[in-house]
């Protein structure tokens, strides 16, 4: 007994404060090269209306930010402010900003979108619930100031963008959310944890990142759409199901796709995707 | 180079906690030790990346084998693992039938962020040809997660098999262990953005490597 105790005492003091975290955030180099050229025909933009931000987050990084359409539109019109997945910056989604300047027609919503900390050009890392949560509200503390208010804001978040706009949705955000669209999200850390070992082990033995968006959905008031593919390899559907189903607010749509994967946009084409988050907007 | 060692990390915990190296096969002469280390080498994606866990074992009779161990791989991201258990022989090799060993015991997992615990008993059960100082085995061996309530959204399963097949050259005071594994067959193993090479959609598997000395 002595022994064992000697051991397990002997392996806490040994033990790592590496977090798993900082291995699934797939932050890297960004060009922000954002110009027609590479965007499909239907996706131009008024390049006049493409402006980069960088913003201050927290006391000592430095995030960027896309912002498209005129910032006089912030103060009158819908915002959208997309939260995007685990790409190494939001260059990825580019062709994202320019469907979404053409939602209706030509710059007809605003749009923003930004890089977390460790991705793109912003500095430092992201770590976790802090950092991500810092980093949401820079870029919400920019449109505040510009007169965004809460009914016109909009937030759709991709894949690792759940993860920020889980808590926010439940009342973390300084600008209320009243319409978010989740788009192939997770579900909880724990389950990152279990469906990587097959046991019940909590996420707690891997990283400090606690997020749960079953519990989000469950304290958020507002209205929901979630959209996922039912061969999800990234976020697999029945654990996201379960979180998003957990949604008590004032409406809830759901958008399930048969067979289309984690790239749900590019299978289920740009038509119907524009088109089902918009009769959201529009709600 | 962080993530890429953070991911095997994680990626040596599905090892891990799918089950461990078979530490002993063919239990020890009475009154042996045998210290030993494990490299495993879980496959993500197309990588793999050494991450060892240390084990000791003694003969506690000619027919059983005590042992106990850590994972370092564990210790890595924050989480106390440790191992103990019993191997004891069943039917003794008799020309080409196989000996048969089976052992029982246990896994404990803490976290070291909020003190959470998890205990998994685990049994198993191996056959083995020895000739000289040749072992080759085939082993099951079986997790039971009597916490698997806990797992969210009702989605924990009782029971983490395992299946292996290994060679291990016992020479002397020197032992070389090779192994390669079936991890949880039932389950569909999933890790973010990334690929765990699989058995028909299920499960991982990867090879292990040991070294012991015998004394």
């Amino acid at each position: 007994m002595k022994k064992f105790l000697f051991i397990a005492l002997a392996a806490i003091a040994l033990s790592s404060c590496a977090d798993v975290s900082g291995a699934l955030f797939a932050g890297g180099d960004g060009t922000y090269d954002f110009k027609n050229t590479y965007l499909d025909p239907e996706f131009q933009v008024d390049e006049s209306k493409i402006h980069l931000l960088d913003l201050e987050s927290g006391t000592q990084d430095t995030i960027y930010a896309l912002y498209v359409g005129d910032f006089a539109q912030i103060a009158t019109d819908t915002i959208i402010v997309f939260l995007h997945g685990n790409t190494p910056s939001m260059d990825s989604y580019w062709q994202t900003a320019g469907l979404f300047a053409n939602l209706v027609n030509n710059h007809h919503y605003g749009f923003i979108m930004y890089d977390y900390r460790g991705f793109g050009w912003s500095t430092g890392r992201s770590t976790g619930a802090e950092s991500m949560a810092a980093d949401y509200d820079a870029v919400l503390s920019f449109l505040q100031s510009q007169g965004l208010t809460s009914e016109r804001m909009v937030v759709v978040a991709n894949s690792l963008g759940s993860l920020p706009a889980g808590p926010a949705a439940a009342g973390g955000s300084r600008i209320p959310v009243q319409k978010l669209v989740m788009e192939v999200p997770q579900s909880t850390a724990n389950v990152i944890m279990q469906n990587a070992t097959g046991l019940s082990l909590p996420a707690s033995m891997i990283t400090s990142y606690k997020f749960d968006l079953g519990q989000n959905m469950e304290d958020y008031t507002g209205e929901l759409l979630w959209m996922h593919g039912t061969e999800d390899a990234v976020a697999p559907i029945e654990t996201a199901e379960a979180a998003m189903q957990k949604h008590q607010g004032t409406y809830y749509q759901e958008a399930v796709y048969d067979g289309a994967g984690h790239g749900l946009r590019w299978d289920i084409g740009d038509e119907e995707w524009s088109k089902v988050v918009l009769d959201f907007i529009r709600h | 180079m962080l993530r890429k060692i953070l991911l095997g990390a994680l990626g040596t915990l599905i090892i891990a906690t799918g089950c461990t190296p078979t530490k002993v096969v063919v239990p020890l002469e009475e009154g042996q030790w045998q210290i030993g280390v494990t490299q495993g080498r879980p496959q993500i994606n197309e990588g793999y990346l050494p991450v060892i866990g240390a084990y000791a074992a003694k003969g506690v009779s000619a027919t059983k084998t005590n042992y106990g161990g850590i994972q370092f791989s564990s210790l890595l991201l924050g989480a106390v693992q440790l191992e103990g258990g019993q191997i004891r022989s069943w039917i003794p090799q008799d020309g080409l039938m196989p000996g048969v060993s089976w052992g029982f015991g246990g896994q404990a997992f803490m976290s070291t962020r909020d003190y959470a615990f998890r205990f998994y008993p685990e049994a198993g059960i191996n056959a083995y040809w020895q000739k000289g100082p040749h072992i080759v085995n085939a082993s099951a061996n079986t997790w039971v997660d009597p916490t698997w309530f806990l797992a969210d959204f009702g989605r924990g399963q009782i029971l983490a098999p395992s299946f292996s097949a290994g060679y291990r050259l016992r020479y002397k005071w020197f032992e070389a262990q090779l192994e390669y594994k079936i991890l949880n067959p039932t389950r569909e193993i999933h890790i973010p953005q990334a690929y765990v090479p699989n058995t028909s959609g299920l499960g991982g598997k990867g090879f292990f490597y040991g070294i012991a000395i015998n004394f």
